[in-house]
């Protein structure tokens, strides 16, 4: 079944609150509160309301799903998350570094 | 519809107990985590893990899916038999991977948002409770290009829907998105009401896409930055030159200023991925130098020889001329 063309939104653009972040991961809007006060996730102000840009949806998701999966507590799915986006940023440097090389 | 060896996919045996299954889930999850594992195919063996493990790991489910199992005549396509789940009741049972479109035909079936539905046994709700789809999400690759101008993308999408009949079927759904420019690599994109379908008349979810760039040898990009190599002739860049140059943003004039070396950089502020702000391109030269095959092209570099014989560009990693 095919349908008309969507139009997709930038997330970064319009950003998300609190209810829809929590439920694209699944989760009540509790366990995002807990973390963004603990410092583990972080967020946009805007006129007091929590607002989520596309990096906090991904880091949301990866620490829900860790702490799913490995019954973690919020700090250690937190510093996986930590070491996941260090990995990404050095994968991102040694990709380019190798282009350069071979340039 | 295919039957699932749970058990085979977490290397467990029928008989293990909960523990072990639940080691074993970590284990796997650790292997095929989707984010560090170098197995070409670890998401899709990260899903089958995920569904295992959603099933075994619940009492009920686990229970239920053992009669099936026992009942099941090998070799044979699968279809759940009437009444297979009397006495099971799965309405309360989380899973570590609740997004039904990430599991099989299979799982979904027996055990997904749709099934429960169709069993007046929703999450949290009556059997008219309305019930909102699940949110989803799914990965995008597209080219540097799209990223300028904006594109249109078909997406193939899965996902378990009850037919006119009330009967849960799995249905592809090719959705064309219009992907908006300024996209960057790792943003997250969304489509209201592009998830899953909602029951009873509640509204469907939202999908989300995660962006991610197809490789090309001829860019670097660093957020809306973007790098590109220019190979220039050393008379270019020793002189001076105005050049056209191929872009993502189109063919551009540049001027290369006089006295360049190579792996200079050139700013063209803007030209970047647009967005607010635009990034910047940078042209990084290369210099290219020709081969000299007749006698006049041998005498100019001998030529260049005498006049640069003090430049040695081994000097510093302590080469000799």
């Amino acid at each position: 079944m095919k349908q008309h063309a969507v139009d997709a939104v930038l997330i970064d653009e319009e950003t998300l609150d609190l209810q829809e972040l929590a439920f694209a991961c699944a989760v009540p809007p509790t366990w995002v509160m807990e973390r963004v006060e603990a410092g583990l996730l972080a967020c946009y102000s805007s006129e007091g309301e929590m607002r989520f840009a596309s990096a906090h949806l991904v880091r949301a998701r990866r620490m829900v799903t860790t702490e799913r999966r490995f019954d973690a507590n919020q700090e250690v799915a937190a510093l996986v998350a930590d070491l996941i986006e260090e990995v990404e940023q050095l994968r991102r440097q040694v990709h380019a570094a190798g282009k350069r090389s071979r340039g | 519809m295919e039957f699932k060896e749970y058990y085979k996919t977490l290397g467990v045996g029928q008989t293990a107990s909960a523990d072990e299954i639940k080691k074993a889930y970590r284990g796997l999850a650790r292997k095929y985590h989707p984010d560090v594992s170098k197995e070409t195919d670890a998401s899709a063996r990260m899903a089958e893990v995920n569904e295992a493990y959603a099933v075994l790991s619940d009492p009920q489910k686990r229970a239920a899916f053992d009669k099936l199992a026992q009942r099941r005549a090998a070799g044979q396509d699968f279809q759940p038999p009437p009444g297979w789940d009397a006495g099971f009741d799965f309405s309360n049972t989380g899973s570590p991977a609740s997004d039904d479109g990430d599991f099989s035909d299979f799982f979904n079936a027996l055990f997904g948002r749709a099934a429960r539905a169709h069993r007046g046994s929703g999450d949290g709700g009556g059997a008219r409770a309305q019930m909102r789809g699940g949110d989803q999400h799914a990965r995008i690759s597209i080219n540097l290009a799209d990223a300028y101008h904006g594109a249109t993308r078909s997406l193939a999408l899965r996902e378990a829907r009850l037919d006119g009949s009330g009967n849960i079927v799995n249905a592809e759904r090719v959705l064309d998105v219009r992907i908006p420019k300024g996209v960057k690599e790792g943003q997250s994109i969304r489509l209201r009401g592009q998830g899953s379908p909602g029951f009873n008349g509640g509204p469907a979810g939202d999908l989300y896409l995660d962006v991610e760039f197809e490789p090309d040898a001829r860019y670097r990009i660093e957020g809306r930055d973007v790098t590109q190599t220019v190979p220039v002739t050393p008379w270019e860049a020793a002189l001076g030159a105005s050049i056209e140059v191929p872009t993502p943003a189109g063919h551009v004039e540049v001027k290369v200023p006089a006295g360049s070396t190579n792996g200079r950089k050139l700013r063209l502020k803007g030209r970047g991925i647009p967005g607010d702000p635009a990034g910047d391109l940078y042209l990084e030269l290369e210099l290219s130098s020709p081969s000299a095959t007749t006698e006049k092209e041998r005498e100019v570099y001998r030529t260049m020889a005498r006049e640069f014989s003090s430049f040695n560009p081994r000097e510093q990693t302590g080469g000799q001329r």
